[in-house]
């Protein structure tokens, strides 16, 4: 601290006293033992990449740690800016460095000399870097040859230098990380604690950043469990209800013949925006296509009708002479329609309303589910009362799932890899259908013994499972652990079918036998709130 | 030790064929005058076009021999047309030769010139590529000597290259491309290999020529 005669002697001391004690402190922080001086020279490194040059000296100082090495920065600098032969220099004067270190890290930067010039077709030049610099290092001859070999410049493509930040990520790797900390250090050590705290959180259901000032802890408040909204439109009990893939639309349909499609407005409040009519039986289940520009309705041993949702027409009839229609469905190109029958067939249909294919014998039940996955490739039914059938259509093959009681209603997850089987005996079973089909976890606690009810996946990442429930409320449980976390009341009938909307993973939607169909949300929440995150 | 010297008394030698298998030596070899010494004391017959193509295939090889590579191949163009056209990698090999003639004359640039110009299009094919990458690498070092690649400098490396020239030659002109003394000794070679592995021991130990003489 360079002494100055003028100043008087006691402050003299007093500093003296200080910058002892600062080297004399203990040298690790917190019940890690982690070194101070490897925490400030983070710090360090963060200030320096935010361009916070003074406060960085001034750390330095009041630190007494050697932050920053200005040859190391000056070097950075020179490769950054592309100037190999000033970087050299530079590389030269770290003293600090190992011979072979030096070799290596002379390497790199030669080699990008050698094809920048390669690219401006300098030959002779890059020649010469190669004979009197490169091949000099006696390293790596096998990179030297095919360096050589690049001169040739007849074998299509020739190489290109890497951008300049990945040449210092490659001296990284090479220098003693204290010589140079790796850029971004710190963030990198921040987001692993975030990934570590979301690990465990088991209510994690929000897409939203982070504070950094507390522990992430979603709590249960992230689950939709307020009633937000109540739809009564319906005349009759709501069977079915299903948020578009976009999640901007809901549609819904009922015991009262008809359909509904709802729009989500942008203050997350549903307004009606079709009434489906024309079928002359309750509808039992309504499908979207895969790209939300229609959709299917089922009338129950009916007909399956083709709506346009744009203007609420219906734009097709789907009719089979004598028979009567169950379920219905896409294929995921949207381009061909599947319906089961009430004679336990299953019909492909394209868009015109011709039928393509037809597969007869005991492939669906009466009232029942029907989904396609795997491109088209694979049709999932069931096919018996306690059996679910996953028909391989091109091989002719059936892999089956069988129960020990009956089955009531099955969904599919939205990467088309797990099945949601809800059985009569108030079990609900995930079974994975990627390679062996096996079964993965069950969820109980809900009532469904004599109607059906459906469960649904929802949620960020769909981590959640959720079912109606014949005690007229909503169940939630933690897919991953089983456990049930929260029951939604407040309908005044058996609560047939739920959706979670797939793009806001705060609204749930239910119907119910009591006419109504309830809209969940998080609890004090002004929809405008930042949790729309992705669009 | 021999099975039996004494055998070999049992076998008579035509003396003409030995002379033969002297004159395909050194038709072989285009050892003009002797094969004219032998000619003249034994009465055999060469034809003087077959002395011509000698004197030919002489020129040829002493040029590639002597690094003169371009030459060679011009020549090789003039007496047998399409040879190179039809043995490519013949003519990388001589190619090549003036390559490293080059290289050693310390003419990087006409080096990297030529090796523009007529190797880069044996690029193209992939059996080429490693041979090529090893030719260009020598340009990478101020002395070639030392680098890996230091054999392909080597006299043993012409030889070899010259060697194979003149077996195309003498190929395309429907003559042996191996003279017969060469097979006659490549044969006792092997067949004393054959002997030795039937006998199970190390009984024989491997034909030397140089023994061989010695003994007798």
């Amino acid at each position: 601290m360079g002494g100055v005669d003028s100043e008087p002697p006691s402050k003299r001391r007093k500093l003296k006293q200080s910058s002892m004690a600062e080297t004399l402190a203990d040298d690790s922080i917190g019940s890690k033992r982690i070194k101070k001086v490897e925490f400030v020279r983070l710090i360090a490194e963060s200030l320096h990449s935010f361009g916070y040059s003074n406060t960085l000296s001034n750390l330095e100082k009041e630190s007494g740690i050697a932050v920053s090495s200005g040859l190391v920065n000056e070097f950075i600098k020179l490769v950054l800016d592309g100037n190999w032969d000033e970087s050299l220099n530079s590389l030269r004067k770290l003293s600090v460095l190992d011979e072979s270190v030096v070799k290596l890290a002379s390497f790199v930067i030669l080699e990008q000399k050698f094809l920048e010039l390669l690219n401006a077709d300098r030959f002779i030049d890059a020649l010469r870097t190669l004979r009197t610099e490169i091949s000099c290092l006696s390293i790596d001859q096998t990179r030297v040859r095919e360096l050589s070999s690049l001169l040739l410049c007849s074998r299509g493509n020739v190489t290109k230098p890497k951008p300049k930040q990945e040449v210092i990520i490659d001296l990284q790797r090479l220098f003693p990380p204290d010589v140079m900390i790796p850029q971004g250090r710190l963030v990198q050590l921040v987001e692993q604690a975030l990934d570590s705290q979301q690990d465990s959180c088991s209510f994690h259901n929000s897409v939203c950043v982070d504070s950094l000032f507390s522990d992430h802890n979603c709590g249960r408040s992230q689950i939709p469990s307020e009633t937000l909204q109540i739809l009564q439109e319906h005349q009759d009990e709501v069977w079915f209800v299903q948020f578009s893939h976009n999640g901007k639309f809901l549609a819904s349909c009922s015991k009262d013949k008809s359909a509904i499609i709802w729009e989500v407005s942008l203050d997350g409040r549903l307004v009606v925006k079709h009434r489906l009519l024309g079928h002359k039986e309750p509808v039992s289940c309504v499908s979207w296509s895969p790209n939300d520009d229609w959709i299917l309705t089922c009338g129950v041993e009916e007909v399956v009708r083709c709506w346009d949702v744009q203007s609420g027409e219906c734009v097709r009839i789907y009719d089979k002479t004598d028979l009567g229609m169950v379920s219905c469905n896409w294929s995921p190109d949207g381009q061909r329609v599947f319906t089961g029958f009430n004679d336990k067939s299953i019909v492909m249909w394209d868009l015109d309303g011709n039928e393509m294919e037809s597969w007869k014998g005991e492939k669906t039940l009466r009232i029942s589910d029907l989904q396609v996955t795997g491109d088209g490739k694979f049709i999932i039914s069931i096919c018996k009362e306690n059996m679910i059938l996953i028909f391989d259509r091109g091989l002719a093959k059936e892999r089956l799932i069988k129960e020990d009681y009956n089955i009531v209603s099955f969904s599919l997850s939205g990467d088309k890899k797990f099945l949601l089987v809800s059985l009569v005996n108030q079990e609900i079973h995930l079974w994975s259908l990627d390679g062996d089909v096996r079964l993965v976890a069950k969820y109980k606690g809900h009532k469904c013994s004599r109607f059906v009810v459906r469960a649904c996946f929802g949620g960020v990442d769909q981590a959640f499972v959720a079912s109606g429930s014949e005690d007229s409320r909503v169940y939630v449980w933690h897919r991953e652990t089983g456990e049930l976390i929260k029951t939604l009341g407040g309908h005044s009938g058996a609560v047939n079918c739920t959706s979670w909307n797939p793009v806001n993973p705060h609204m749930v939607a239910s119907a119910s036998d009591d006419r109504t169909i309830r809209i969940w949300g998080l609890k004090g929440l002004n929809s405008n709130h930042s949790c729309m995150c992705r669009t | 030790m021999d099975i039996d010297p004494k055998q070999y008394e049992q076998i008579k030698i035509n003396d003409k064929d030995s002379h033969n298998i002297i004159l395909s030596y050194l038709i072989h070899g285009c050892y003009k005058e002797t094969l004219e010494s032998l000619v003249t004391s034994t009465g055999l017959k060469v034809t003087n076009a077959q002395l011509e193509d000698m004197e030919k295939r002489k020129r040829i090889l002493h040029s590639a021999l002597e690094g003169n590579a371009l030459d060679a191949i011009h020549l090789t163009e003039q007496m047998s047309p399409d040879l190179l056209e039809n043995n490519k990698d013949l003519l990388f090999d001589l190619l090549s030769l003036h390559f490293v003639e080059l290289i050693c004359s310390k003419k990087q640039t006409e080096a990297l010139n030529f090796g523009q110009a007529k190797l880069a299009p044996f690029g193209k094919v992939q059996k080429y590529v490693g041979k090529l990458e090893d030719f260009m690498g020598l340009l990478a070092y101020v002395e070639p000597e030392k680098s890996p690649m230091f054999h392909l400098l080597s006299l043993e490396y012409r030889q070899h290259v010259v060697d194979n020239l003149n077996r195309a030659i003498l190929a395309h002109a429907y003559m042996p491309s191996f003279s017969k003394l060469e097979r006659i000794i490549q044969q006792a070679t092997v067949v004393r290999q054959c002997l030795s592995e039937e006998l199970g021991k190390d009984v024989l130990s491997p034909f030397s020529l140089k023994d061989f003489l010695k003994r007798s």
